[in-house]
């Protein structure tokens, strides 16, 4: 008997054809407004806004603390809202029970069933929907064989790796393609190397099936490899919410710029405005010019310049800037060297490898610069 | 070869006091014409085969029972947090601590005649005479049950807190309700915990005769009852043995089984020594068979779901209710017995007509009362310095030492646990007598002490795999030699561990009341012994004052020792 009606109204449909090649958006749209979680007079979640698109793969990204897991957690209904509210498509959520939303999840610690196969921990969510068992191992193999588990279907999660426990659970959470996707610090137990990698076929995967994906991470490179969005988050609010791109070129604050990558803030004053461009000095007197859509009036502002942005130049260039050499590191693909101004600031630099590239000496005096396009004045 | 030797103590005391009497037993069982002429006696004699049978299954109902309400009350437990759960866990726990005997003396005031149940049945107009609540099978249910309680919920909240929590908010978030939960994820897993409390409660239940003694009635002969009836004209031809080895026997072959289906730790509760971290469940994944398969998919998957449907509060609020019926049956008996020997009736009434002290005034004022409680003490102490001084030292030699068959080893300083108690009674008597122990203080603080080294063992044991060996390391290695690493670093970290195991070493031979029977004198009475004979002829308000003076002095103790067990605790 077919029992796909008896499935919760928001997974996708059992029976719509596998997706192997374009993307269906078949992902939730979800809207929280003034989203807040309180325990006594601390505020876990301050008064959320947030709008997810449909299909979109959004990053929470911030310190621990920051509310990242706490708001997902409210989402998935594992926390009741103390404020706020949160619509899937339209419709709130706070009266549904967290088995009924029809999400998938995934755990850091991957939370497969110890007493079941592979294959019983993935077709689970499907048992539990009423599902009959010829479309359960239809699906449950065609999901093992796109997370390349297919030969490891009647282990028991004790005889696996990380990496394919993870994928286990990556499986457990998409088997019912459900429109929206959770994924709690889900590489954290993991190697570099194994991340890496993962984050990759998490990317591809989210393509290829297209439900929205909510990630929470306080790892910065992972944020910006697999995300549409990121939502970066500290004290229970979201500071910055943007493609990777302007996070990481435009971030707004300090607290943004120096949690997403590497970063030298440099206080500056400005000489003149012309626009969009800003003529500033620096504190140890080089002047330089900058870019900001920032209209502020203020006279001393912070630029941010990324390290891979700084370049060695001659000591006759327009806008150098002298410094010593602290200490220079070989580190394989990159050379890092830390310089200190004349004026005491210390500047992180960051340069390729290239052949003929020779590391500065601890103590020697250097030359560098950037252009107007290389900073970024903070608002 | 060093820490192993210090295993030699408790070894030789326990194979001298233990097993060698154990042996004799089972001798003087073997000694009439032919050997097996006892046996033969007791197995076709309808009066003690049926009270065996009888033994077994009420031995059964209770651990089901336990295991029925056990299991929500550990869920409360565990699902609760702060004060409420220290609070539920402290109404679960404490009436463990208290004596057997005074316990199913609680339960005797509460179902008698002019009891409160009674009394509130009949105020509340449910029927006009009082019932007879007393001496028949459901009372002695009622009050084995109350009394293992603990022990099951222990076992079974153990399994559940080793759980990975994250795996329930998985099959949430999977779309499992509530009781789906439950029955696909949290009882498979728990399984382990629930058989070892189901094994425990039933291995206990088969050598209980206090309670069943005091609450039953003549068709509730329990089979260890006829080994302490028959002891008053002790004959050394041999069917008195037999009795026990009998009993003794049986209980070994169930410990057996189970220790081979689920490994000998459950009888310690713990984890194994010194090995390879424990696999997280023993259940292992079993693909199911077609006919299981299609009886799944038409009975079981479709009834889940229908009681899935029923509204989320509801398996909550069961496990609740049954949670809340077993803490109220726990401390309710305790409760009226308190407000008993404040009564100033001299018949046991409740509620009483009056307050007074003339009770606690009796008790401190008669001599014999005082005589036996100062016995008691002073045997406790005694047996607690023995059973420390030998456990200790064992823990440490079974948990630092090099050694092949640690587990065997284990096993048998934790046996005396599992032993009846009736059964080494017996056994000790004629060894007592030999040896002119019987009625001396330092006789019974030995016997009392076999039952405490295991308690010493087990907690000292668990102490000490709570060490960071690192800790040690480091000092070793910055120049502290091995004594000196165990007094500066070890003993410190272990100091709640033993403070623990002399506590309850100490209550353990307070309490003692079987091995007392057997092995003491009209001269030596212990305040159990003093107890079980009033208990058994006058029943007076004198029997509820020591009664909440244990519970006063258990009180006591515990909550001196809270802060030590939540450092210890928080340790984890």
């Amino acid at each position: 008997m077919n029992e796909v009606s008896a499935a919760p109204a928001a997974r996708g449909d059992v029976d719509a054809p596998s997706p192997g090649g374009a993307r269906e958006a078949i992902g939730s749209a979800i809207a929280m407004r003034g989203v807040v979680k309180a325990y006594g007079a601390f505020r876990a979640a301050d008064s959320i806004d947030l709008d997810v698109e449909p299909g979109e793969f959004i990053t929470l990204l911030g310190p621990s603390g920051s509310g990242k897991t706490t708001l997902l957690n409210l989402l998935a209904g594992f926390q009741a809202l103390d404020g706020g509210e949160i619509r899937i498509d339209g419709k709130p959520i706070h009266n549904v029970p967290t088995h009924r939303r029809g999400f998938g999840m995934v755990f850091q610690s991957y939370a497969l069933f110890p007493n079941m196969t592979v294959a019983q921990n993935v077709a689970f969510p499907m048992r539990m929907a009423g599902l009959d068992r010829a479309a359960t191992d239809r699906r449950v193999a065609e999901t093992l064989d796109m997370m390349r588990l297919g030969e490891h279907a009647l282990k028991t999660p004790s005889q696996m790796s990380g990496g394919q426990q993870q994928r286990v659970a990556i499986a457990r959470a998409i088997v019912m393609r459900p429109k929206v996707v959770l994924m709690d610090e889900p590489l954290s137990a993991l190697d570099r190397r194994l991340r890496e990698s993962i984050q990759i076929e998490l990317r591809d995967l989210h393509r290829a099936i297209g439900s929205t994906f909510i990630f929470v991470t306080h790892d910065q490179s992972e944020a910006l490899t697999m995300s549409d969005r990121i939502a970066v988050m500290d004290n229970g609010r979201i500071v910055q919410i943007g493609s990777p791109e302007e996070i990481y070129r435009h971030p707004r604050s300090r607290f943004v710029a120096s949690f997403v990558g590497e970063s030298n803030l440099i206080e500056a004053r400005v000489l003149e405005r012309r626009g969009e461009r800003m003529r500033l000095r620096g504190r140890a007197g080089h002047v330089f010019e900058a870019e900001s859509a920032a209209g502020g009036a203020a006279d001393d502002v912070t630029v941010l310049v990324r390290p891979e942005r700084i370049a060695l130049c001659a000591a006759d260039a327009p806008d150098a800037l002298s410094a010593t050499v602290v200490s220079a590191l070989f580190m394989g693909e990159t050379l890092r060297i830390v310089a200190r101004t004349d004026s005491g600031e210390t500047l992180q630099l960051r340069r390729p490898d290239a052949a003929g590239r020779a590391l500065p000496t601890e103590g020697e005096r250097v030359h560098v610069r950037w252009g107007s396009h290389d900073c970024w004045v903070l608002a | 070869m060093g820490p192993a030797l210090l295993l030699a103590p408790a070894l030789v005391f326990l194979a001298v006091a233990y097993l060698l009497p154990l042996i004799d037993l089972a001798r003087i069982s073997a000694a009439g014409a032919p050997w097996w002429a006892h046996f033969e006696r007791v197995f076709s004699v309808p009066l003690y085969w049926e009270s065996l049978l009888r033994t077994m299954g009420v031995a059964l109902t209770v651990a089901a029972l336990c295991a029925a309400f056990g299991y929500p009350t550990a869920l409360l437990i565990h699902r609760t947090r702060g004060v409420t759960r220290v609070m539920i866990a402290t109404a679960i726990i404490l009436p463990y601590f208290i004596a057997v005997l005074i316990r199913t003396y609680a339960w005797m005031v509460l179902l008698g005649r002019n009891g409160p149940i009674n009394k509130s049945a009949i105020w509340l107009g449910f029927y006009e005479q009082p019932m007879a609540l007393l001496f028949n099978r459901g009372a002695v249910l009622l009050g084995m049950t109350a009394v293992l309680l603990p022990l099951m919920v222990l076992s079974i909240y153990s399994s559940l807190s080793r759980l990975d929590q994250s795996l329930v908010r998985a099959a949430l978030a999977s779309g499992a309700g509530p009781l789906a939960v439950f029955w696909r994820v949290l009882l498979p897993l728990t399984a382990p915990g629930v058989g070892a409390g189901f094994l425990l409660v039933f291995v206990s239940a088969l050598g209980f005769f206090i309670t069943p003694t005091l609450l039953g009635g003549p068709a509730d002969q329990m089979f260890a009852m006829h080994i302490t009836q028959q002891a008053e004209s002790i004959t050394g031809e041999g069917f008195l043995q037999a009795l026990a080895v009998v009993l003794l026997v049986i209980t070994l072959v169930v410990v057996g089984v189970a220790g081979k289906l689920m490994g000998f730790e459950f009888i310690w509760g713990g984890g194994r020594l010194a090995e390879v971290a424990p696999a997280p469940a023993r259940a292992r994944a079993r693909t199911q068979s077609g006919v299981a398969a299609a009886g799944a998919d038409l009975l079981g998957w479709p009834a889940l779901r229908v009681l899935g449907r029923l509204p989320g509060g509801w398996g909550a609020w069961t496990v609740r209710l049954m949670a809340g019926f077993v803490i109220g049956v726990l401390i309710l008996p305790i409760l009226v017995v308190i407000v008993i020997s404040f009564s100033s009736a001299s018949y046991l009434t409740f509620p009483p007509p009056g307050w007074s002290l003339r009770w606690y005034e009796k008790f401190f004022s008669d001599p014999d009362w005082m005589a036996a409680f100062r016995n008691s003490l002073v045997i406790a102490a005694m047996s607690a310095c023995i059973a420390v001084a030998l456990g200790a030292s064992a823990a440490v030699g079974i948990v630092r030492g090099e050694l092949r068959y640690k587990s065997a080893l284990m096993l048998l300083l934790v046996s005396p646990m599992i032993v009846p108690p009736v059964v080494l009674g017996l056994s000790l008597y004629g060894l007592f007598l030999k040896l002119g122990l019987v009625g001396t203080h330092v006789g019974l603080a030995a016997a009392h002490a076999i039952g405490g080294v295991p308690i010493v063992v087990v907690i000292v044991a668990a102490a000490l795999q709570g060490v960071d060996r690192r800790l040690e390391q480091s000092a070793a290695v910055h120049g502290a030699a091995p004594f000196t690493v165990f007094r500066t670093v070890t003993l410190p970290a272990i100091a709640p561990g033993l403070a623990a195991a002399v506590f309850f070493a100490f209550l353990h031979s307070f309490d003692e009341l079987v091995l007392s029977l057997f092995l003491s004198s009209p001269r030596l009475r212990t305040l159990p012994l003093r107890l079980w004979a009033d208990v058994n002829y006058q029943l007076n308000p004198v029997l509820a004052v020591v009664s909440a003076l244990e519970v006063a002095m258990v009180i006591v103790g515990v909550a001196l020792a809270r802060p030590i067990f939540g450092r210890s605790r928080a340790a984890h």
